[in-house]
Parts: structure tokens; sequence; C-alpha cells
């Protein structure tokens, strides 16, 4: 298998990811406005099993606190794969590096390093809500969001080194 | 820029367009004008010899270092 392919590969398995997580971000959505809306069933599978009931049964806001930042995430987590997409659109091996895919790069380093913030928020209040034995544990992987940020921002300027070398070799007659 | 390429001027002495250096030379129009408006970052040793063949002339006919003020 060669680079074209494994790349071609990757572009149809992101763009895979990205829907899967456009469905997934619909349906929480979805769930959350019938659950507040048409029918408080909804809170006890929100998406897959995910078990909110108690927490609506006891208070409503902190329901809808929790779940707006399973949204938040869900729907940065598809943004995120939406530049991976756009990433994978826009690469020219013949010619790596360009402006457009460095802030691709950026952004997504940024979006992650968000992603991170909002799950050390959201970890810490579902800790708190835990404490007082309105929901369970949730798994928000903001170290794993931070840490991706991290290393993504690395690259991102190593990238930006690489235009200026790339502009460089252009210009070497 | 501190070093300036004198190619036009040498080019107007030989009486000789950019499209003949060009074929002369085997180097692209493009990359031609972009060492003429001063835009090059950088000149390989073998092209500047080429030029240099051509043109019958020293490289230091055709780079000058100015001091930038």
């Amino acid at each position: 298998m060669n680079t074209k392919q494994i790349l071609s590969a990757m572009k149809i398995v992101s763009w895979i990811i990205f829907i899967g997580l456009c469905i997934k971000a619909g349906a929480i959505i979805i769930s959350f406005c019938i659950t507040l809306f048409v029918n408080a069933e909804g809170a006890s599978d929100l998406y897959l099993g995910l078990d909110l009931s108690t927490l609506y049964e006891t208070n409503k806001r902190y329901f809808i606190n929790l779940t707006s930042f399973i949204i938040t995430i869900d729907l940065l987590k598809a943004y995120l794969f939406y530049l991976v997409v756009k990433i994978f659109t826009k690469m020219n091996l013949n010619k790596p590096f360009s402006n457009s895919l460095a802030s691709l790069i950026t952004k997504i380093s940024y979006v992650s390093f968000s992603m991170g913030l909002i799950a050390i928020i959201a970890s810490a209040y579902n800790k708190w809500l835990m404490h007082k034995g309105m929901t369970s544990q949730l798994n928000w992987e903001s170290s794993s969001y931070l840490f991706m940020a991290g290393i993504i921002f690395i690259i991102a300027v190593h990238f930006k080194r690489g235009i200026e070398l790339q502009t460089e070799n252009e210009l070497t007659i | 820029m501190a070093i300036v390429v004198n190619l036009d001027v040498m080019m107007a002495k030989r009486k000789m367009s950019l499209n003949e250096l060009s074929e002369k030379v085997g180097l692209t129009l493009s990359n031609l004008s972009i060492l003429k408006t001063g835009k090059a970052k950088a000149i390989r040793f073998s092209t500047l010899e080429l030029i240099c063949k051509v043109l019958e002339c020293q490289p230091g006919d055709l780079l000058e270092y100015q001091v930038d003020e």
C-alpha cells in the first residue's frame, strides 16, 4: 500500500467518523429536545444507554447543564473531524506545505484545547453532581484532548517553519 | 535587500532579451523573472555559472552589495 492509497483510505475513514459524530450529536440534541418538550422518558436513554433520568427527575437545570456539556463536546468533535476531512481534501504531496493547511492544523489544536477545557469543567461539574448522588461518572477524556492539543500545536509550529523553508526553496534559482 | 541582482543591466549591455537568456541558460522565464526582480532568496552556483557563461561576465557583475538604510 503506497502513501496515496493510505491517504485515500484515511480520507474515507475521516468522512465516516465525521458523519458518525454528526449523527451522534444530532441524536443527542433530538433526544434532549424530546426529553425537555415532549416526553421526559427520553432522559433514561439519551444516546446508546446514556441514562440521565435520575438527574432529570432531581433537577431539570442540572440535567440541561450536563447535557449541554455533552452536546458541546460532541459538536466540537464533529467539527474537529470536519477540519480533518478538509485537511485531506486540501493535501497536496507535491507541495505539502501551504498556509491553508497550517491554519487548519492550528485550528484543530485550538478546537482540541477548547474541548479539553470544556471537558475539565464538565468533569468537575459531573463530580459535583456525583457527590450529590444525582448521576454516575461519565468519561470526559479531558487530559487526552489537552495532550492532543499540545502535540498538534507543536506540529502546527513545525509546519509553519516548513512553509518558510518551502518558500525559500521555491525562490532558490 | 542588501544584495542587488544586476541581471537586467548585464542583459542590456549584451543586448540580450529575457527569452533569449532563458533559452541559452535553460531556466524558465518565471525563474529568471524572479531573479531579475530581486525576489529570489538564493542562487545556485550552477545557475550563476551558466548565466556568467552566457552573458560573458563575472559573478561580481551580476551581484552587488548595497548597505541597507
